[in-house]
This record gives C-alpha cells, structure tokens and sequence, in this order.
C-alpha cells in the first residue's frame, strides 16, 4: 500500500475516533463523584434518578438539567432556595446536611398539571452519630379532626369583618381567645359562636363580634407571614386555586374533566376522583374550617383529589403563613 | 432596446421606488391604553394575532396554563415569563408601526422555536409595499418582453 | 459570458490534488458523527443539542443561503455520507488501488434512473420534518439512517446510487444547480467524441469514473453533476473546465422531465406549507404537523400531498392550458415540463425567504451549541450563557421582499423564454408564479 493511502486511512480513523471518544472519556471523567439528576414532566418520567443517597457531613454534588421544559429544583422541609433548572442547560448545587434523615426534593416551577408529583428523596444517613429527628403528630392528628368530612360554616357575616374594628373590643374581650392554641384548633365560624355565648361580650352585635374574630385571626399572624404566605401561595396553590382563590387557576378545567375517570384504581374500582380546586372566597366553607384542618389538608393532601401533599415540602411555619393568607381572603385590613 | 422600453424601465424603477418608500400618510389614532390577555400553552399564544394602533400603551398579561412560558416580541426587543397561577405583565408603547412576530423565549418543549404569535401596530405598511412591488415586477416584466418574436439562441 | 476558473493554476491545483478534498472531507465526516453523537447521548432538548442545531440551522443556513445559491452541488462535494461506503467499495480511501476488490457491483436498475424515489424520501422526511428537525434522537437516527444506507448501496452497487437515486436532499440540491453561477463542462467536445477509453466515466490508473454515473462530454446541466472533479484528474486531454457563469444558465434548456417538474412542485409547495406551519400563528396546524399518527397528523398529510401532488400541478396546469389557448399553438411536447423550469428560481428563492426567516432568528443558538454540543454544561468557547434573541430582525423584512421580488422577476423571465421557445404566452404562468408570491409574501411578512 501507498505511503499516502495509509496515511489518509490514519487521518480518516483518527478523525472519527477523536470525535466520538473524547467526548465518551470527557463525560466519564468529569461525572465522577458527581450526581446528575434530570427532569422530566411527571407524566414522562419526572426526576430520573428519584433516589438519591447521601451522607451527613459529606457534601453532595448534584448536576441538574430539564430534558423538557423549565423545572426548579428544591429540598423540602428547608429554607434552601429554589434554584432553576432549565431545559438543555446544566445547573450545578452542592449540598451538605447535617442531619440525618429523608429528604424530598421537588420541582419549584409549574410543568403541567402533575408538576407537584414530580418529587424524590435522598437519603441521608450518618456514621451512628446523630438521630433521625422525632417526629411530634400534626395538630389535626392530636385533635382527632376527620380533615376530609365536610365543614360547612354554621353562621357568615353579613359584610366583611374587619380586624382593624375589632381591635376596638380588646379591653372586653378575655385574653384566652387571643392564644395561638384557640385560634389554630377552631374555625372562625366556631369562633364567632364562642363570643356570641360569651357573657362578657353579650352588648355587642354581630358584626362587631365577627370584627373581634378577624381581630383574633390578625393577631395570630404578622404581615412578614402574610406576604411570605401570599407568595407561596402564589407559586404552589395559584395554578390551581386560582390567583384570586377563587377556585379557577389555570389547571381547574383540566382537574374537573379529569373527574371521573380519574377515580378509577387498577382494578376499576372507584376511588377519590380529581375535582375542582376548592374555592377559598367561599365563606359557608372557609369559615367553616379551622386552621388545623386546613393543616391537615395541606400537609397529608386531598388523596387522589388532585390536591398535592404539601407535608414533605413545607415546614410548619410556612404552612401556617400560607393558612394566614388564606382566611385573607375574608378579613380587610388583616395586613395593616 | 428601444427607446419605448427604456420608458418603460425607468418609469418601472421611479414606481418601484414610489412603492417602496413613499411616505404614507398615517392615519393618527389617539394613543390609548390597551390590556391584552394572552393565554400560552403549548406550543401557542391565544389569541395569536394581535392588533393595537401606532403609539398605544400596551399591556399583554401573559397567562401561562400548562408550563412556563415566555413571549418576546420581535423588533421591540422587550419580553416577559409567566409560570402558571402567576399572571405577569408586559408594557411598552407600541412606537413602531408594522407587523411583528412574539415568540416564547423560555424553552417549553419539542416545539418551541416555532411558538409564535403576530402583533400588528397600524397596518402591515411593509407587506402592502412588497405586494405592490411584486405586482408591478411582474407587469413590467410581462410588458417589457410582450410577445417574443423569435426564438432565441439557446 | 463564462469565465473558467480552472485557467488559474492554484485553483486547478487544489482541484486536481486530492488532499484538500479529503481533510474537508475528515472535517466533515468527523462533524457529521459528532452530530449523531449528540443526537444520541446529548441534551433531548433540540435547541441546545449540536445535532439539531447543526444540522437545522448552521448547515440549512449555509446549504440554502449560500451552497445552493451559489456553488450548486458544492455541498455534494464535500458531503461526508459517501465515504465510509466508496472506502469500501474502491478499497481505498485516496487514489484507485491496483487490485480493485470485488463488490457486486451492479448497475442501478434501468426503471429508477430518475429522481423519482428522491421526490419519495423528501415527501417523506418533508411529511415528518416537525418531528425530525425538534428531535434530536430522530435527527440521529435519519443521519445514521443515511449514512449506513450509503454504505450498503455502495457495496451493492457501482458508484454513488445512494447520491444520486436516494439522497432526499441531493435531488433538491440538484434542481437547483441549474441556478448556480458555477457548472462543470468540457472545454471542446470533439475532444470527447474522439476520446477511445472516456476514463473520466470508465475510470483509470489515476482515478474512478464518474461516481455519479454521468459521461462529462454530454454535460448540458448541473442537475447530475456532483462536483467530485473525479473527471478533472482523470482527463487525459485536459479537457474538463470548471466555469464561473451567469445564474441561471442551464435553465435555458427547459427540462421534460416529469420527475425533475415534480422534485419543482415538491420544493415549492413544502415552502409554503413550512411558512405558514412552522413560522405562522397558528398552534392547531404545529401540533398537527407534531403529532405523527394521529387523526390531526393525517389530515395535515394528506393536505401536504394534496397540496404538492394535486392543487399546485392542477392550477399549473391550467395556467399551461389556458396559455396554449391564448396563442392557439400546437401542442408542442412536454409543455408541463418546461414551463415547470420557471419554478426552479421560484422556489429556490422561497426557500432562501423562508430560511433566512428561520436562521436569523434562531442564530443564537449556534454559539451556545458551539460551546455545550451536548448540553452537558461545557463552556469550550465561553458562549454557553448567552440569551436567545433573534439577529437583523430589522433587515428580514426587506430582504425577504427582495428575494422574493428578485426572485419572481427571475421567474418571469424564465418563464418568459420557455414561452418563446415552444411558442406558447407564458402569462397564465406568470400569474401563477405571482399569485404563489403574494401568498408567501402574506405568510412571511
């Protein structure tokens, strides 16, 4: 063979191994010690992987990237913030924990209907030093509430209660409604039964007393909690609920034609089917609903409703600033 | 050429030029403040066609209802992201008259490069100029070469 | 009128040697797998996947607005696919070996000598481009498709089948040349006629013959002339001329070709269709033309092929006829033919109106393409971060009204000559080449 011949036939082999192994042994050796998670919408496949296992103390490098559309990612039951994760792009994240346990990480930007399904855990172990945390039962669990019965509200005002009027009647009223423990264990229905048979505030008339309960819902809130509880809302319920809460977010048709067909298990049989997102200006069923029901509904979720579980997500203090915000809905002047 | 033809060529270009560039005289709107709700989901803008006059203050609340979306809009050069349940607002005074395309600047899946909505502010001046210049290239060209008297080498 | 370029000896020598072709061919074929290979294992998002952006945007641009336009089958030239395959089926990679191996080596089947299965695989890709050019595995998949085709063909058969009988973009390519201010001849053909072993088709010591199956001394078109300058060093008289010429020469000599007056109304028709499809406001048609398989996909199908194969040939038709009536001609042959030559401008400058539409504003991703191929998050030119955002959106309007313009008046011109050669008033189809404008004007602008 020609001197030439051989060398064309090097150049042409060396050419098209240059191009397709240095790109193999590049992204070995780069990936190493590295996790690379990629998103997907929930109904194409969401997180892959969705298990991931980690050490307490040992920082855990992730690499994100969406093979879709734009998705976010965080770690629940924690104050790291969102980071985006979008489409085509690599977005890099070390992080360290210090305690052990399983953690949930989520998308943090709506991806479709099922965006809240896409979720997954690490989990994070420790050389025997440190215990999981105890886990204390949620207040609807030690209140012993059946969260999904209905829970009309008995009595509404007439014209909307405000807080600022109800501040007022605070010499008359006894200090033991304006503890944290009344608000969160009754509705504002039973609340307002609660003054109305209360002999101390027997001169005063009903709008007045539901002015003292827009008091009491006020005063168990801050507007640092109320504005954190409106953007959360914003960016986890809206979609659904609706920005205004009334019900009619964007997904809400999408939810009520899934309905019944949703309802069906594997074996046909019917279950809890996807609904309308509940309507949180209604005040026959928001007054009706005490904190720590709302609590439970938000934390265990609405059970094949559509209704996410939000207990892996949120810590207390945000579910309780979301709950805040939602009774806005009902009380003026809560944020003044 | 004859001289008939060279006529004609000339009074084609002035026509031509007349087309392309005269000034027209714009009807004058009074500018006013117009909000437009723009729904996005995959892979279109509903509605897709827009109209608002030269010199409007538009508002487009982009709606998003299945993932995030954006919308850019061509020749303005200005843009705005909507998660869903997060309506978002875009303002810009419609000051360029014209027929521009919006399309989706956040990645949303297989089609997005070709997501794509109209704006037109006034009238579409450009696609009126460029089908009378079509229509008279090809009456010249019809007039010009009117009847081919003999074959031509080929 | 022609200038040869070939008279320059540097040009002639980088021709005639054949190093320079093959490191572009190197080049080539190692981007061509690199696209493949990120179609494979890259990002499934097409925007930042080299495979998708290379392929739909960086080579479609430089294919249509500048290839094409200009150098005719330059593309085929340099084109990689048919390497791996005439590795194999000459047993060398550079000049003819001694001993020839012994592949079967049959002749293309008399009945398909014609571009009719290239208007076949076009329809095809054309009718599932939505999925193609947005899917970076799909893109893979054709490119590899392509490629292993080529290199069976070239074992099965003599020369380049694949190229010159399969390629769906080759016989576009090829339509087109015609256009192209640049064409491959014989200085004199007497030389030809004259000339006993015509190595520049039955091949020698120094070259193959003509992996196109074309005989040089018979050039009157680029249609089949792939550029691959086999002829050029094969040439014992010296005799084969690379010219520069006027655009649009060979469209001097109308073609009667069916299959070739069909690959015209395939283009044109799928430009319109992709202006108002891809680039248009209407979502319903995207998601139609996306969703292969279903209800919706049918129907844009079946208006695809309806479109191409039955309302643009009928009005054309109609055009011819009521032209023949204007002049109460004979019915000279192949009238449908040759008057379908005036769409070859027409629809190359529809392309380059859609494409430049397309291109510029999707340029951006280029350069983050160049920097992370696989969106793997690699920076190699430190453009990985830069923001989409169209490029020259003030300068797409005039000059998608330019070419457009520029283009009908080309078309008219054509159509205008065909008409003094077969005597028939072009006018009906100059209307109708007006007519078709105007709606891609109204698509585009």
């Amino acid at each position: 063979m020609r001197r030439s011949e051989m060398l064309s036939r090097m150049l042409v082999i060396a050419g098209v191994l240059i191009v397709l192994l240095v790109p193999l042994a590049v992204r070995f050796y780069d990936g190493q010690g590295i996790v690379e998670i990629h998103g997907r919408m929930a109904e194409t496949g969401g997180w892959s992987p969705s298990a991931i296992k980690a050490q307490v103390g040992v920082p855990l490098h992730l690499r994100l990237t969406s093979d879709d559309v734009m998705h976010g990612f965080a770690i629940g039951q924690s104050e790291m913030a969102a980071v985006d994760v979008p489409p085509g792009k690599m977005t890099e994240l070390t992080l360290t924990f210090d305690k052990p346990g399983t953690y949930t990480y989520y998308c943090t930007r709506w991806c479709g209907l099922n965006h809240w399904r896409m979720r997954g855990t690490i989990e994070v172990t420790s050389d025997g030093l440190g215990a999981p945390q105890p886990v204390s039962p949620p207040l609807y669990v030690t209140l012993n509430l059946d969260i999904d019965a209905p829970h009309p509200a008995p009595v509404t005002p007439l014209e909307r209660p405000s807080a600022l009027r109800g501040a007022a009647f605070t010499a008359l009223l006894p200090p033991s409604y304006l503890t944290t423990d009344y608000y969160r264990s009754y509705s504002p229905a039973q609340a307002f039964n609660d003054l109305r048979s209360d002999p101390a505030l027997k001169s005063l008339n009903n709008a007045q007393l539901w002015d003292i309960v827009a008091f009491i819902w006020q005063s168990n809130t801050t507007p640092e909690g109320l504005a954190a509880g409106k953007q959360l809302f914003a960016q986890n319920c809206a979609a659904c609920h609706g920005e205004n809460g009334a019900g009619n977010g964007v997904f809400a048709d999408k939810l009520a034609a899934a309905g019944e067909k949703s309802s069906e298990d594997m074996t046909g049989a019917k279950g809890m089917q996807m609904k309308k997102p509940v309507n949180f200006t209604d005040p026959a069923n928001m007054l009706g609903a005490s904190p720590a029901l709302l609590l439970g509904k938000t934390i265990r979720g609405g059970m094949g409703t559509g209704m996410p579980m939000w207990g892996s997500i949120f810590t207390d203090e945000k579910t309780w600033n979301i709950i805040a915000y939602l009774y806005s809905f009902h009380f003026t002047e809560v944020t003044k | 050429m004859s001289r008939k033809q060279w006529f004609l060529i000339i009074f084609a270009g002035l026509a031509g030029a007349v087309i392309a560039f005269a000034p027209l005289p714009v009807r004058v709107t009074p500018p006013a403040q117009r909000t437009l709700r723009v729904e996005a989901n995959q892979f279109a803008y509903s509605p897709a066609v827009l109209a608002v006059n030269p010199g409007d203050t538009v508002t487009i609340e982009l709606v998003s209802t299945d993932v995030v979306h954006g919308l850019y809009v061509d020749g303005y050069g200005v843009s705005v992201t909507a998660d869903p349940g997060q309506t978002t607002r875009l303002t810009f005074t419609a000051d360029r008259s014209g027929s521009f395309r919006f399309r989706c600047n956040v990645t949303c899946g297989a089609l997005h490069t070709f997501m794509i909505g109209k704006i037109q502010v006034g009238s579409n001046i450009l696609l009126w100029r460029a089908l009378g210049l079509t229509i008279l290239a090809s009456l010249v060209a019809i007039i010009l070469f009117p009847r081919p008297a003999k074959a031509q080498a080929a | 009128m022609r200038s040869e370029l070939t008279r320059f000896p540097l040009v002639k020598a980088l021709l005639k040697n054949r190093w320079p072709q093959l490191l572009v061919f190197i080049v080539m074929l190692a981007g061509f797998l690199f696209a493949i290979l990120s179609g494979f294992i890259g990002t499934p998002v097409g925007s930042s996947n080299f495979g998708i952006v290379f392929v739909w945007i960086a080579w479609w641009a430089i294919l249509i607005l500048v290839a094409v336009p200009f150098f005719g089958r330059g593309w085929c030239a340099v084109c990689p696919i048919p390497l791996p395959g005439e590795w194999i089926q000459r047993g060398a990679i550079l000049e003819p070996p001694s001993r020839k191996p012994r592949w079967l080596n049959l002749r293309w089947p008399n009945k398909l000598r014609n571009i009719w299965l290239q208007n076949l695989t076009f329809t095809l890709v054309a009718l599932f481009s939505s999925v193609i050019l947005t899917t970076p595995t799909v893109t893979a998949i054709v490119l590899a498709g392509m490629l292993f085709l080529a290199i069976g063909m070239s074992i099965v058969f003599e020369r380049r089948t694949f190229c010159r009988y399969i390629c769906p973009v080759g016989g576009f390519i090829g339509l087109y040349a015609q256009a192209a201010p640049l064409e491959l001849r014989v200085k004199d053909k007497r030389v030809c006629a004259t000339c006993k072993d015509k190595p520049c088709y039955n091949g020698s010591q120094v070259g193959y013959g003509c992996p196109w199956d074309v005989f040089p001394g018979g050039l009157t078109r680029n249609t089949y002339c792939g550029l691959c300058m086999e002829c050029l060093r094969t040439c014992l008289y010296d005799n084969i001329v690379v010219n520069a010429r006027p655009f649009a020469a060979d469209l001097a000599k109308p073609s009667t070709r069916l299959d070739e007056t069909f690959k015209a109304f395939i283009m044109l028709g799928a430009a319109m269709i992709y202006a108002g499809v891809l680039l248009g406001p209407w979502g319903a048609l995207k998601l139609a033309a996306y969703s292969v398989g279903t209800t919706a996909w049918l129907g844009y199908a079946a208006a695809f092929l309806a479109l191409i194969f039955g309302i643009l040939p009928a009005f054309f038709t109609l055009a011819v006829k009521v032209g023949q009536r204007l002049s109460r001609a004979s019915t000279p042959q192949h009238l449908f033919s040759k008057f379908a030559t005036a769409l070859v401008p027409l629809g190359l400058m529809f392309w380059v109106a859609f494409s430049l539409s397309f291109v510029l504003t999707n340029a951006a991703y280029i350069l983050t393409a160049l920097s992370d191929p696989f969106g793997w998050g690699w920076n190699l030119f430190g453009m990985a971060g830069i923001a989409w955002q169209p490029y020259l959106n003030a300068l797409l309007v005039p000059l998608q009204t330019l070419v457009l313009v520029g283009g009908l008046l080309w078309t008219v011109r054509t159509a205008q000559k065909v008409g003094t050669e077969v005597r028939v008033s072009p006018i009906p189809v100059i209307v109708f080449c007006t007519l078709a404008t105007l709606v891609m004007l109204g698509l585009l602008l």
